[in-house]
């Protein structure tokens, strides 16, 4: 450690400011939670046979959501990235739009479907309905890991299974057992995404885990016994994480770029329409039909709720725009630094494994729970200038996306040879330079997609700002939510679409941009 | 000339190279030739400088670059050029770039000049403009022998670098290789598993067995020898 402080200033200053100000905030909370002896007996006896139950439905929620996303996921993730499908690069982005939408704005949509339906929105709002939802949201995660995976496999390993076995036997003795690693990690992420999940049964009025920790926290003032059933909550999203953390830890599926060109893809024959149907019905359901819903009820009689709604929300654009921007730039920051003294010491060091399992520890710690630690943390007299403005709103994405940036990043530099490098320090260069002209210019394509990604989930981020926003901050997501309760479902449901529509715009010019730079970098290694 | 005085390098626990001893003289071309894992590579890393030897030095020109834990000389200032396996070119530039990036960094003159005139002579000039995935793989080869030649090495280290080629492009490249000797003035380090490459252009070859010298002459010294592991090699 003390050489590292001498050698790379830059990183310790990171990894120190990462672990003061993001890490032992919340494993401070966890841990008050468990050694203050004195609250933890007097809490205990709080933890009713209620409360067991409600984690337990939680649990049950959770699981249903990882065990039918992960299925439609897998099965997403063969027809597009293992069969010859039609226009399956423009599938593949498609699909992902949901993991990229806040999903509080899918549960307004959806409510608004049963609403329209129904009459009412009974059915939506309740256990199976947050399931449904969910595993709209999440289906893609489960497609981009299984896809990923399918990618990954050898031509000449199914092959070689084809000379003494036909295609069924071959699936299942020799493909699934290959891609069995990525199936759980899908199940494993997607039951802690969900159980996490605060927004979705916030907004369709179900009571779980989450909405009762938060409950707890805000309207009654009774944090210990919030951070208690924080702790709970995270033990349970701890020991998933590390029991199947090998595959999420590495997080190959999170990279930018070509793979898999060595893959074997299959025709369908005969299935090729059932299996196209599948894949335009499932993007209908979960992209275009949310859409449709929300125009059609903002303009469904008038355009004066629209108008109304786009003048609440004017004053957040450019606060929003503002405040993801600054904590992307941070968490890419961030990320990059911790990738690139992964790829400068080529065996990881003590530190560098510490911040990967820092931030490992923080991405499968729900949203909630880093609300209330950074609260609890920073409503200090000293701490004031952190707590009453954006920066802890700021170290709260910081906590919650950096792992993402750093795996983005750390697997787009996994595909530069050392050799690049290593010649370019033959020729003299020196290691800025190097650093400068053979490294960034390498991992650009990486480094903007790991921006977008950070803004985009920091633009439509609840979970955490909900519970740590100072008053008066004007952004999107706090605009909409704090309102729902006291307008009219058409009223939310235009500020949703606009919302909507702003993130999708977003992304649609980003695409643009992004294609751009990859195109006019299409040399990239790997 | 380049001696290693015995040598040793472990990678983690994993011994690579054993306590070995070796002279190359100046102006021919070595062939360090032996199969997988014979830590032929690692010995060209250790002349280059980019690895520490775990004992014992090694001398360029009469002076200790590398020693016990300890890069004495930097691997910028060893006069060295290595062509990678992979040839690591750099994707982003283009051809010229490639070759011109190593003189215009260390703020050298005439660096077009310089750059002209290596592309002459490997007949790359029509392919300056391109990005090297637009070249085939044997211009690939020489574009990275002339990265490495622009900026005058005295030696040249050079990773199986006809791996991936077919013979009658392995032919022209290794003419190309002889004829570098003798306009450059170059000491070639030469790593293959390629026994016939090896004979059709070492002035010396140099037989390596985990980590160990097993023969070192002329090539024709190297076919008539004795050494039992030597004459199973050449039989493969």
């Amino acid at each position: 450690m003390g050489r590292t402080i001498i050698k790379q200033p830059l990183y310790t200053i990171v990894y120190l400011l990462f672990v003061l100000l993001v890490v032992f905030p919340v494993a401070y909370t966890f841990l008050l939670a468990f050694f203050n002896i004195d609250s933890l007996g007097k809490n205990l006896q709080l933890i009713s046979i209620e409360t067991v139950l409600l984690l337990l439905k939680s649990v049950l929620i959770a699981a249903t959501v990882a065990l039918f996303s992960t299925f439609s996921g897998t099965l997403l993730g063969f027809l597009l990235y293992k069969t010859k499908m039609k226009h399956s690069s423009f599938f593949k982005l498609a699909l992902l739009i949901p993991l990229f939408i806040s999903p509080y704005i899918l549960a307004v949509a959806w409510k608004d479907f049963f609403f329209i339906m129904a009459g009412n929105s009974n059915i939506i709002s309740s256990e199976l309905g947050v399931a449904l939802v969910l595993t709209t949201i999440y289906t893609p995660l489960a497609m981009l890991i299984t896809g990923n995976a399918f990618s990954g496999i050898d031509s000449k390993l199914e092959e070689s299974g084809f000379m003494i076995a036909g295609f069924h036997r071959t699936m299942s003795k020799i493909t699934l057992p290959l891609i069995k690693p990525a199936v759980i990690s899908s199940f494993v992420l997607i039951f802690i995404f969900s159980i996490s999940e605060f927004s979705v049964p916030a907004i369709l009025g179900v009571k779980v885990f989450t909405t009762e920790i938060f409950t707890q926290f805000s309207a009654f003032y009774n944090h210990s016994l919030a951070i208690l059933q924080s702790a709970l909550l995270l033990i349970i999203c701890l020991l998933l994480l590390f029991a199947e953390g090998k595959y999420i830890a590495d997080a190959s599926f999170l990279s930018v770029g070509n793979r898999g060109n060595n893959t074997k893809t299959y025709q369908l024959n005969k299935r090729r329409l059932p299996g196209f149907l599948f894949v335009i019905i499932w993007l209908f359901i979960s992209v275009i039909l949310p859409f449709i819903i929300l125009f059609f009820q903002t303009f469904n009689n008038e355009t004066t709720n629209f108008i109304r709604a786009f003048k609440l929300l004017l004053p957040t654009f450019g606060n929003s725009i503002t405040l993801a921007t600054t904590g992307a730039l941070v968490i890419v920051f961030i990320g990059f630094v911790a990738a690139y003294k992964n790829y400068l010491s080529q065996t990881q060091t003590k530190t560098g494994k510490s911040f990967d399992l820092f931030m490992l520890f923080l991405f499968a710690t729900p949203s909630t729970i880093i609300g209330i630690s950074l609260i609890r943390f920073y409503n200090h007299p000293a701490l004031e200038f952190i707590y009453s403005g954006w920066t802890i709103i700021i170290i709260g994405f910081v906590a919650k996306f950096s792992f993402i940036a750093a795996r983005l990043l750390g697997n787009a530099m996994k595909k530069i040879p050392a050799s690049m490098d290593e010649a370019a320090q033959l020729e003299g260069i020196s290691k800025f330079k190097r650093f400068l002209r053979i490294i960034v210019p390498l991992v650009l394509p990486s480094l903007f997609a790991t921006f977008i990604i950070s803004f985009i989930f920091s633009l439509g981020e609840l979970g955490i700002t909900i519970m740590v926003y100072p008053p008066g901050t004007e952004i999107m997501p706090i605009k909409v939510y704090t309102i729902m309760a006291n307008a009219p479902q058409s009223l939310v449901s235009s500020m949703t679409l606009i919302v909507f529509s702003v993130t999708l715009l977003m992304i649609i010019g980003f695409y643009f941009i992004a294609k751009s730079i990859i195109k006019k970098q299409s040399y990239v290694v790997g | 000339m380049v001696k290693l005085n015995n040598i040793s390098h472990t990678y983690g626990t994993k011994s690579v190279i054993n306590d070995l001893s070796l002279s190359m003289e100046a102006n021919r071309l070595t062939c360090l030739l032996g199969s997988s894992g014979c830590g032929k590579t690692t010995i060209l890393r250790l002349i280059a400088g980019l690895d520490k030897p775990a004992s014992g030095e090694i001398i360029i020109d009469n002076k200790t670059v590398s020693k016990k834990n300890e890069i004495v000389v930097l691997p910028q200032n060893r006069a060295t050029g290595m062509i990678f396996q992979d040839l690591a070119l750099w994707p982003h530039f283009t051809v010229y770039k490639n070759i011109a990036f190593g003189l215009t960094e260390r703020k050298e003159k005439n660096v077009k000049e310089r750059v002209i005139e290596v592309l002459t002579f490997f007949g790359l000039t029509e392919h300056a403009n391109k990005y090297p995935h637009q070249l085939s793989g044997g211009q690939k080869q020489l574009v990275a022998i002339a990265r490495s030649l622009v900026l005058k090495p005295k030696i040249l280290l050079m990773d199986e670098p006809l791996a991936n080629l077919d013979v009658k492009l392995k032919r022209k490249i290794l003419d190309h290789i002889s004829n570098l000797i003798r306009e450059f003035n170059l000491t070639i380090i030469y790593v293959t598993h390629d026994h016939k490459e090896a004979f059709a252009i070492a002035d010396k070859v140099v037989v390596l067995n985990k980590g160990k010298v097993e023969e070192e002459g002329s090539v024709e010294q190297i076919k008539e020898s004795k050494n039992e592991y030597v004459k199973f090699f050449l039989e493969y």
